[in-house]
C-alpha cells in the first residue's frame, strides 16, 4: 500500500466526515423551523411536511456530493494505477 | 472488497453493441409500463374504475405541477414530465427486486435522462422564442453575465446528474455494507428509507425539469427556486 | 472509471421509447377522457339547470292555479253570502209585510169594535135621552105636550117654500097632523087658526096618534112633512153628534 492509496482513504473519510457537518447543521435548522411552522399552523402540516422532505433531499444532495467524491477517491482514483 | 458502483461490465453483447444490466432492467421497465398503460387506457370509460381514477388522478397531478411552475398550458409538456416522473419512479424501485441494480444507480442512466432534459429544455426554448430570442436569454441581465449562464446551464445539467445518481447509488450502497456486516432485518429501515428517497428524488427531478424548460420557455417569468413548494406527487 | 457511451446512448432510446409510448397510451386518452367527463359534467349541470328551470316554472303554474282557485272559492263564498243575505232580507220584508197587514187587518177591527161600540153607546145614549124626556114631560101636564108645540108648527110651516105650501092648502083635504095623544077640541081649535094665518085659506086638521113622538106635533104628507116635536129634536142632536164623531 503505497503513499496515494492512504492519502486518498484519509481524504474520503475526510470528505464524507466534512461534508456531512454542514448538511446536517442546515437540516437541524430546516426541522426546526418546519417544526415551529407546524406548531403555529397545525392545519398546515401536511403541506408543510411534504415541503420539508423536498427541502431535506436537496440539502442531502450536498453531502451525497461529498459520498460521491469519496466513491471516486476510493473506487477511480486517477492517481492509482 | 465491495464492488465499484462506477464500473460496468457487460453481460452480454448484440453484434458490436455491449449490453449492460441497467440496459436490461430499463428496458424490462418500460416494456412494462407501455403494456400496462395499453392496458389501462384500452378500458378507458367516461365511468372511471380505479385504476382509471388512480391514472386521472396523477394526470392531474401532474398538470396543477406543471401549470404551478410554468403558469402555462400544461399539455406540450405533460407526457415529458410525466414521463420523467414514472421512469425515475419505477427505476428506483426495482431495488426492491433482489439481484437488481436500480439503473438510476449508474451514471449513464441518469445522464442519459438529463440529456433528454438538456435537449428538451434547448428544443422548447427555441421552439418558444425563435433561436434569436432563446439565445438572447443568455445575454440577461447584461451581455457580461454570457459565460456564466453557460456555466450554470451546464453545471445545473450535471448536478441533475449527480444529485440522482448520488442518492440511489448511495442507497444501493447504504443496503449493501448493511446486508455484508448484519444479514437479516437490518437493512429493512434502510430500503424503507431507501423507497422514500427513490420517490423524493423522482419528484425532484421533474420538478427541476419543469423548471428548467418553464425557464427557458420564459412563460414562468424566469426560474424558480429549486424547491418549489405545492402539491407534491410523490406516492409513498 | 469508465463511462459507457453504449450504455448511454441506449438508456436515451429506452427512454424516449417509454415517453413515446406513455404519450400515445397514457397520456393523451387520460387527458381525452378528462376533458369528455369535464364536458359530461357541464352538459349534466346545464341538463339540471334546466330542470330545475321547468320545475320552477311548473310550480308557479301551481302557485298561480292555485291562486285563482282561492280567489273563485272566495268569489263563490261572497255570491254565497249575497245570496243568503238578500234571502233573509227577503224573508224579514215579507214578515215585515206580513205583520203590516195584520195590523192592518187588526186596526179595521178594532175601529169597527170601537165604532160598534160608539154605535150601541148611542143607541143607549138616545134611549136614555128618550126615557130622559119622556120623564120630564110626564111630569109635565097633558097640555104641554102639545100647547107649547102649537106655535112652533105653525111658524115652520109658514117657513115652508112657497109651492109647498099652496100644494098643502090646495089639496083641500084635512091636513094630517100627529100628535102623541089624541088631541083636544081646543087645540084642533088652535091649530086650525094658526095654520089658516100661516097658509091664507081655511083648513081641517085631522088628528092621528103617535106615543113615539113624546111631545110635539109633525105634519106629513105626499108632498111635505114638517116636523115640530122633541123625538125630532133628540134625532137631530144625535145626528148632530154622530157626524162630529165621525
Amino acid at each position: 500500500m503505497n503513499n496515494i492509496e492512504i492519502v486518498s482513504i484519509i481524504a474520503a473519510a475526510f470528505s464524507v466526515g466534512m461534508g456531512a457537518i454542514g448538511p446536517a447543521l442546515a437540516e437541524g435548522r430546516a426541522v426546526a423551523a418546519a417544526m415551529d411552522a407546524i406548531a403555529r399552523q397545525p392545519e398546515a402540516a401536511g403541506t408543510l411536511s411534504r415541503t420539508l422532505f423536498v427541502g431535506l433531499a436537496m440539502i442531502e444532495t450536498t453531502a451525497i456530493y461529498s459520498l460521491v467524491i469519496a466513491l471516486l477517491v476510493l473506487f477511480a482514483n486517477p492517481f492509482v494505477k | 472488497m465491495i464492488r465499484s458502483p462506477l464500473m460496468l461490465e457487460p453481460l452480454f453483447h448484440v453484434g458490436t453493441v455491449p449490453v449492460t444490466a441497467p440496459v436490461l432492467v430499463a428496458s424490462a421497465i418500460v416494456l412494462s409500463l407501455g403494456a400496462g398503460a395499453r392496458l389501462a387506457s384500452r378500458r378507458f370509460a367516461l365511468r372511471p374504475s380505479r385504476l382509471q381514477a388512480t391514472i386521472e388522478l396523477f394526470v392531474a397531478a401532474v398538470d396543477e405541477q406543471i401549470k404551478g411552475v410554468m403558469q402555462a398550458d400544461p399539455a406540450p409538456y405533460r407526457a415529458l414530465i410525466g414521463t420523467i416522473f414514472l421512469f425515475v419512479l419505477a427505476a428506483n424501485w426495482t431495488s426492491l427486486i433482489p439481484g437488481v441494480d436500480p439503473p438510476t444507480a449508474r451514471l449513464e442512466t441518469d445522464a442519459a435522462l438529463a440529456f433528454i432534459v438538456v435537449c428538451a429544455t434547448i428544443g422548447l426554448g427555441v421552439r418558444a422564442r425563435g433561436l434569436r430570442g432563446y439565445l438572447a436569454t443568455f445575454a440577461e441581465p447584461s451581455w457580461a453575465m454570457i459565460p456564466l449562464n453557460v456555466v450554470e446551464q451546464i453545471t445545473r445539467a450535471f448536478s441533475l446528474v449527480i444529485r440522482l445518481f448520488g442518492n440511489v447509488m448511495s442507497g444501493v450502497f447504504v443496503v449493501g455494507i448493511v446486508l455484508s456486516l448484519a444479514g437479516l432485518l437490518v437493512p429493512i429501515p434502510l430500503m424503507a428509507l431507501d423507497l422514500l428517497t427513490g420517490a423524493v428524488q423522482a419528484y425532484i427531478f421533474a420538478v427541476l425539469a419543469t423548471v428548467f424548460i418553464g425557464a427557458a420557455v420564459g412563460e414562468g417569468g424566469g426560474q424558480r427556486a429549486s424547491t418549489p413548494n405545492g402539491d407534491g406527487n410523490e406516492q409513498h | 472509471m469508465r463511462f459507457d457511451w453504449w450504455t448511454f446512448a441506449l438508456q436515451t432510446v429506452n427512454v424516449l421509447i417509454l415517453l413515446w409510448i406513455l404519450s400515445r397510451f397514457l397520456f393523451r386518452p387520460a387527458a381525452d377522457i378528462i376533458k369528455a367527463r369535464q364536458a359530461e359534467a357541464g352538459k349534466l349541470l346545464s341538463d339540471a339547470a334546466a330542470a330545475r328551470e321547468s320545475a320552477e316554472a311548473e310550480r308557479r303554474k301551481a302557485a298561480a292555479f292555485e291562486q285563482e282557485l282561492s280567489a273563485r272559492r272566495a268569489e263563490a263564498l261572497h255570491t254565497a253570502e249575497q245570496d243568503a243575505s238578500a234571502r233573509r232580507q227577503a224573508l224579514i220584508d215579507a214578515a215585515r209585510k206580513e205583520a203590516e197587514q195584520l195590523r192592518l187587518a187588526a186596526r179595521v177591527v178594532i175601529a169597527q169594535a170601537r165604532e160598534a161600540e160608539a154605535e150601541a153607546a148611542d143607541d143607549r145614549a138616545s134611549r136614555l135621552a128618550v126615557d130622559i124626556a119622556a120623564k120630564l114631560i110626564d111630569r109635565m101636564p097633558e097640555s104641554a105636550r102639545v100647547a107649547g108645540f102649537i106655535e112652533g108648527l105653525v111658524e115652520a110651516v109658514a117657513a115652508l117654500p112657497l109651492e109647498t105650501r099652496v100644494e098643502l092648502a090646495a089639496e083641500g083635504a084635512p091636513i094630517p097632523v100627529t100628535a102623541p095623544r089624541a088631541l083636544a077640541e081646543i087645540e084642533i081649535g088652535e091649530l086650525e087658526a094658526g095654520l089658516r094665518r100661516a097658509l091664507g085659506r081655511v083648513v081641517r086638521v085631522q088628528g092621528r096618534i103617535d106615543a113615539g113622538l113624546i111631545a110635539g106635533l109633525e105634519i106629513e104628507t105626499a108632498h111635505a112633512r114638517v116636523r115640530n116635536s122633541l123625538r125630532a129634536d133628540l134625532e137631530a142632536i144625535q145626528n148632530k153628534l154622530l157626524t162630529r164623531d165621525g
